[in-house]
């Protein structure tokens, strides 16, 4: 078990150092801050006086040195915006995305698995069509017409809700159906396709021949074995609750850490880049990890493998 | 300069307005603004933030000089927290202050607090005005202790005022401007961003720079209640304001990037003026009879740029022909539904005397640009340009269309999609053809010809373009107190840059538009500033 955390561990440490360089790379060579983030029209002696402060006139290489060297002492550094920490900044967004994120998922689970199991249950009925014509539709608009839809709809249309900000709990209602509806899409197609899979093997034709109860054979046999695909597609969701909400935050003027990004990006401020890629690649390691360990749970097999 | 006409205009408006509050109700209406971008620096110190997202926010509402512009008139340049601007000499001015001026914090603002918003403390850093010195951020570390100013405010100060040497206490209400040399133009640099007056206490009392920079102690009608940096600013009535009470009892921006949501907001009721409307959007606001969309051309020229270091551009006539092969008038007809105008070269009106009314950029003449051509032996060679992805309004498709202008006209244009300015500007063998825009940011041309092309200006900085005689005179503009000798020197520079040896040709003026509801009655600024003061409320 050691070794299996071990490893895990170890490969998750590799990821996080290779996402953090590939972003340093990248957007220090695709852009230099000081330009950027001063504006096209600044003073040449502003960007001049901006790049000598960050010390962006130094080589490549000195600069990653010193960046690298900063985290590891725990120093995530500062936004060249305006100065303030950068892990303070990205943290004070968090709340903010998963009050939305957090809904968003219970609905995608709510929504998701039900509708698949159902329609898995009924294949080639009409409801199968009908929740998988939903689910292609789901999965297919992309959020940020969605959300316009929505908001054209319930906002402009009927009043019902705001059109977007972040003002009161109404304010999240349309966003998280946004994020929900996609993700439910998702979950409902793969759920489906799994317990097509599993319901055609032939312990569940054994059980069912035995005399099992239909729904027993369902919930005892068809759903555990069916779960492993279901429960790595969760994880990715689960790990992109960080910074998995940048179209929606857009769309809905939501201030929370994928507009942050959105703006950080844009403004080549690298401190507040590297923040949110090192929590989103902590957070997606993390779920992974736990998918792993949840593989061992469902599947005694896989179990027996890692020991 | 500020005229005696618009000295008495200016006086008898701020006496005006005092006697109109007191009439009105006290159900004063609150607001919502929605806009793109409320601050780029998340800051709202102009030194800091010299952006026009920056200047809607905080001109008129929050910040207010001495002296300023008229937003009613032109952009004239008017009295404000001054009420006499007064030569002693080439390098002095003396200005007499407004009485009974209180700031957000109470206090009334006196000589003290003029002269702390030109000192070292908010504007030049220890070394003062043009010491050159240049603080390393991890000696001063700005944002996390003390009032150490952000490395570029001392260098936009200096680039501001650059002959600047002190502010001289007179008395507790006049101060005099001393220059270190001659200059014709510091009423107009007194009207400039980053010349606005601050609290004197309220910067002692903020516990560091970045604090004071997101809650400025100001004189405007409205104060701070509350800034979420890259979310909303919210706005409150300064019942002590000396124009008059303010007309709205609280004022809140937010920021909403998609033009999408600002207009949905808007048409759903939840904003009441929805801004950085794309002129494609109009006609579809405003078949809603409820709605609006007011704005205009504001002091902003679209450029096309010009490196003359690009083996085909090196010849000038090859750059003569992009400025004849462009049809202004049908970009501005066909992009902008003619709702903004082809300027008179890069120079405003409210230049004044100094504005050159018989100027004009290059007619479009296609047969022109095609014999300047065949004289320069062009033989089709393909010329890169750099283009961004709508950071201007209309940016692509205005690219898009020149592009085939110059093509008709034989030019061998090729786009190439960048994605920042870094990028655009980035010397290498491809750097040929760029947009850019240039802005009047006060009333003399020193502030926008010299200023951007000029010997200091970005595009000799970058390396683009450089003309001997175009420099000298950039000094003798720069330097000059002879009027006459000043408007023919300017007259010359515009020759140069825009007719014998292009650095850029102007395209069109800029313009910004905002939708509102049509029984709102207020006026939009020929500026990205929106004015919420009572003599605009209402009216």
């Amino acid at each position: 078990m050691l070794r299996f955390f071990g490893f895990r561990l170890l490969r998750a440490a590799i990821t996080i150092v290779m996402v953090v360089s590939f972003a340093f790379v990248v957007l220090r060579l695709s852009g230099d801050p000081a330009q950027i983030i001063m504006g096209a029209d600044a003073p040449p002696e502003a960007i001049a006086a901006f790049r000598r402060a960050w010390g962006l006139e130094e080589p490549l290489w000195l600069q990653y040195f010193h960046y690298f060297g900063a985290i590891l002492s725990g120093d995530l550094g500062r936004s060249m915006r305006d100065g303030r920490d950068a892990i303070a900044l990205v943290v004070e967004r968090i709340p903010a995305t998963l009050a939305l994120t957090v809904p968003a998922l219970l609905i995608k689970l709510g929504l998701g698995i039900p509708a698949g199991i159902t329609a898995a249950l009924h294949r080639n009925s009409f409801i199968d069509r009908a929740v998988m014509m939903l689910a292609v539709a789901g999965f297919t608009v992309p959020s940020f017409v969605l959300g316009l839809l929505l908001v054209l709809v319930f906002a402009v249309q009927l009043g019902w809700l705001p059109s977007g900000g972040q003002e009161s709990w109404r304010h999240a209602i349309l966003p998280i159906v946004t994020m929900g509806v996609g993700g439910a899409a998702v979950l409902a197609r793969f759920t489906r396709s799994a317990m097509l899979e599993v319901l055609g093997q032939p312990y569940i034709r054994t059980a069912s021949a035995k005399g099992v109860p239909w729904r027993a054979v369902v919930w005892g046999h068809a759903l555990p074995n069916a779960a492993i695909p279901t429960v790595t597609i969760i994880g990715f969701m689960v790990g992109s609750l960080i910074a998995g909400a940048v179209v929606v935050e857009s769309v809905f003027s939501w201030p929370g850490v994928g507009r942050l990004l959105v703006v950080a990006v844009a403004n080549r401020d690298l401190a507040v880049v590297q923040c949110i890629l090192l929590l989103v690649a902590a957070t997606m390691v993390t779920a992974n990890l736990v998918v792993d360990l949840l593989y061992g749970a469902l599947d005694p097999r896989l179990r027996q493998r890692t020991a | 300069m500020i005229d005696r006409r618009s000295l008495i205009a200016g006086t008898a408006l701020a006496a005006g307005l005092p006697r109109f509050a007191i009439g009105q109700s006290d159900q004063r209406p609150s607001i919502t603004v929605a806009v793109q971008k409320i601050s780029n620096s998340n800051t709202l110190e102009p030194l800091r933030e010299q952006s026009n997202v920056g200047e809607r926010v905080m001109q008129t509402s929050l910040w207010e000089g001495l002296l300023g512009r008229d937003y009613a008139n032109r952009l004239r340049t008017i009295p404000v927290l001054a009420t006499e601007a007064r030569r002693i000499s080439d390098s002095v001015v003396e200005l007499k202050l407004r009485q009974g001026v209180r700031f957000h914090n109470g206090d009334e603002m006196t000589a003290e607090d003029v002269a702390f918003s030109f000192g070292n403390e908010r504007m030049f850093g220890p070394g003062g005005p043009n010491s050159g010195s240049t603080i390393r951020v991890g000696e001063v570390n700005p944002g996390r202790a003390g009032k150490e100013l952000p490395i570029e405010v001392p260098a936009v100060a200096n680039r501001s005022f650059p002959g600047f040497e002190r502010i001289e206490v007179v008395d507790r209400y006049t101060v005099r401007w001393i220059n270190r040399t001659p200059d014709v133009t510091l009423e107009g640099r007194l009207a400039r961003s980053g010349s606005e007056i601050g609290s004197r206490r309220g910067f002692a009392e903020a516990a560091t720079w970045l604090d004071w920079s997101r809650q400025p102690v100001t004189t405007g009608p409205y104060r701070i209640a509350e800034f979420r940096a890259d979310h909303s600013l919210t706005l409150v009535a300064h019942d002590e304001y000396w124009g008059g009470r303010p007309p709205l009892r609280q004022l809140r921006f937010v920021e909403v990037p998609e033009v999408s949501s600002r207009v949905n907001g808007l048409l759903s009721g939840e904003y009441h003026f929805a801004c950085d409307i794309p002129p494609d959007q109009i006609a579809g606001i405003e078949r809603n009879r409820a709605f609006e969309v007011q704005g205009g051309t504001i002091p902003n020229h679209r450029l096309t740029v010009f490196d003359r270091n690009h083996p085909v551009l090196r010849d000038a006539r090859v750059r003569r022909a992009f400025t004849h092969a462009i049809d202004r008038q049908a970009i501005v007809d066909s992009l902008w539904a003619g709702r903004t105008s082809i300027p008179r070269g890069l120079q405003w009106e409210f230049y004044g005397d100094m504005f050159q009314a018989d100027w004009a950029v290059p007619n479009y003449d296609p047969a022109e640009a095609r014999r300047l051509l065949r004289e320069a032996g062009y033989r089709g060679d393909p010329i890169p340009y750099r283009l961004l992805n709508n950071y201007y309004t209309n940016q692509t498709t205005t690219a898009q269309v020149l592009t085939e202008m110059w093509r008709a006209a034989g030019l061998n244009v090729q786009i190439e999609m960048k994605e920042n300015w870094s990028q655009i500007l980035e010397r290498s063998p491809t750097r040929a053809v760029r947009d850019w825009s240039n802005s009047g940011l006060f009333s003399d041309p020193v502030s926008s010809l010299v200023n951007q092309h000029g010997p200091n200006g970005q595009q000799q900085q970058v390396g683009e373009w450089t003309n001997e005689e175009f420099n000298r005179l950039s000094v003798e503009l720069e330097t000059s107190t002879d009027r006459a000798r000043r408007k023919a020197v300017f007259r010359r520079m515009l020759e140069i840059a825009e007719r014998e040896d292009p650095a850029y040709t102007v395209l069109h003026q800029n313009a910004t538009f905002t939708a509102k509801r049509r029984d709102i009655r207020w006026k939009s600024a020929p500026a990205f500033a929106m004015d919420f003061r009572s003599g605009n409320w209402g009216a």
